[in-house]
């Protein structure tokens, strides 16, 4: 009964079954067209609406749920912002470091030097969703992640340094990133792009965090800014031909907190 | 200065009440559109990380399903478009059951029994209209979750040809959906 043509693609078609009926991740890889598309979704529909246990019932993983909300909180709540005023400087003004915020540890100068000089920090990983699942899997995006006594306050820049709309990049042995006063809204990212782990580069002019791989832009909050969806919902993003093709999860936020006139970001301890 | 992303404090700890809500119908939404646990995993994180940054919690609990279910719709539609440069689908395709009325009830278990009867219905219906022999390999393959070893040595045929068999059945059986729909 079997053609020559049909046996070919019935062997390759059968591990995107197998990886479907038994709860792995199909590949789209074993999908060779259109017309297999549509049997995969067919397929799909079928293996969710026959799933064994409960009969015809799919319900999440409870620990799934758990971490996910668990981001969700973090996400939500903006456990990296610090709703502290902050020493406001125009742009261009010499900055005079004031007594009452204490000795500083880090010039500017210091901070960028160490930033050049130092290795690729933390990597979120890798691409499109299974991006988001990286995130959902911990990677020091707040200390509740963390167990105590893994992490630890670092300094990162003096709180007279960061006026309001600056930005400053800054680099620990565990975690690169950007220190950010929006508004009186100090919070950190990371300088790892969430598509492959490219540093990102600060553009003043655009208030955006840019990755000089493929063009993907974050905005100061850590939300990917020009990808399609927000294409479709905001309009074109500024200076780029075409949107950012797929979705990024968010830039990594570590808490961060004002002390002795410093600003001091939660990394890892190695 | 200020970020247009930036919501008001006081909006803030009412999302995850929303997500409380929602969580477990929009992961089975999607689950019942792509088949496996992890794509339905992300494409449900996807969601709400989105919820967390567009959606306008003030609105009303209707609105913010919709809201929800549109974007899984979009999320499900990009999935299988980039994945397997399918069309979009049109929102017919949403299961009786599956619209967000019946996910903004907070007694849901007797709505989702009579969803998954309607589902359970619906794959008998499609099995009833294919050769005796295809539903049967696929009856056997999705149903009773039998290996294709299995199925072959139940129906007496070869691996390689258990094989041929369940993708001409699910080529035909795709055939029949377009037709219908």
């Amino acid at each position: 009964m079997a053609e020559p043509a049909d046996e070919g693609r019935a062997e390759r078609f059968e591990r995107y079954l197998d990886a479907l009926l038994t709860d792995g991740r199909p590949s789209p890889d074993d999908v060779a067209d259109t017309n297999e598309a549509e049997m995969a979704r067919l397929a799909a529909e079928l293996s969710a609406a026959t799933a064994p246990d409960p009969p015809g019932a799919t319900t999440p993983d409870p620990a799934f749920v758990d971490q996910l909300r668990l981001l969700i909180r973090q996400a939500d709540q903006g456990v990296a912002n610090v709703q502290v005023p902050l020493p406001v400087r125009r742009r261009g003004q010499v900055a005079e470091p004031s007594a009452r915020y204490g000795r500083m540890s880090l010039t500017r100068r210091e901070l960028l030097g160490a930033a050049l000089g130092a290795a690729a920090g933390l990597a979120v990983g890798a691409a499109g969703l299974a991006g988001v699942r990286e995130l959902l899997e911990g990677d020091g995006w707040s200390d509740a992640d963390l167990v105590a006594g893994e992490g630890k306050w670092v300094a990162v820049a003096a709180v007279h340094e960061l006026p309001e709309g600056e930005v400053v990049r800054f680099s620990t042995p565990a975690f690169d990133g950007f220190v950010v006063n929006d508004a009186g809204e100090v919070r950190a990212l990371s300088a790892s792009c969430t598509h492959l782990g490219c540093q990102l580069q600060y553009r003043p002019a655009w208030r955006d965090l840019r990755c000089p791989c493929h063009g993907a832009s974050f905005n100061l909050r850590g939300w990917l800014a020009n990808g399609r969806n927000r294409w479709q919902q905001d309009g074109p993003y500024r200076g780029d031909a075409e949107a950012y093709p797929v979705e990024l999860p968010p830039l990594a936020r570590p808490k961060v907190k004002l002390a002795n006139g410093q600003i001091l970001v939660w990394t890892a301890s190695i | 200065m200020a970020d247009p992303d930036a919501r008001p404090a006081d909006e803030r700890g009412r999302f995850e009440e929303i997500y409380d809500v929602h969580v477990v119908p929009i992961y089975r939404f999607i689950h019942a559109r792509v088949g496996n646990r992890p794509d339905a995993e992300d494409l449900t994180a996807q969601v709400f990380m989105r919820a967390v940054e567009q959606l306008d919690t003030t609105r009303q609990p209707g609105q913010i399903a919709s809201w929800l279910y549109r974007v899984s719709q979009n999320a499900i539609a990009d999935y299988w478009r980039a994945f397997y440069r399918l069309p979009v689908i049109g929102t017919d395709y949403v299961a009786p059951g599956w619209e967000p009325q019946a996910a903004i009830s907070r007694e849901r278990s007797d709505e989702q029994a009579a969803a998954d009867r309607a589902t359970t219905a619906r794959v008998k219906a499609l099995l009833a209209q294919l050769p005796q022999r295809y539903a049967e390999v696929l009856e056997l393959r999705f149903l009773h979750r039998l290996s294709v070893a299995e199925t072959a040595d139940r129906m007496g045929i070869s691996h390689g040809n258990a094989k041929i068999l369940q993708y001409r059945a699910l080529r035909k059986a795709a055939l029949l959906g377009e037709t219908d729909g």
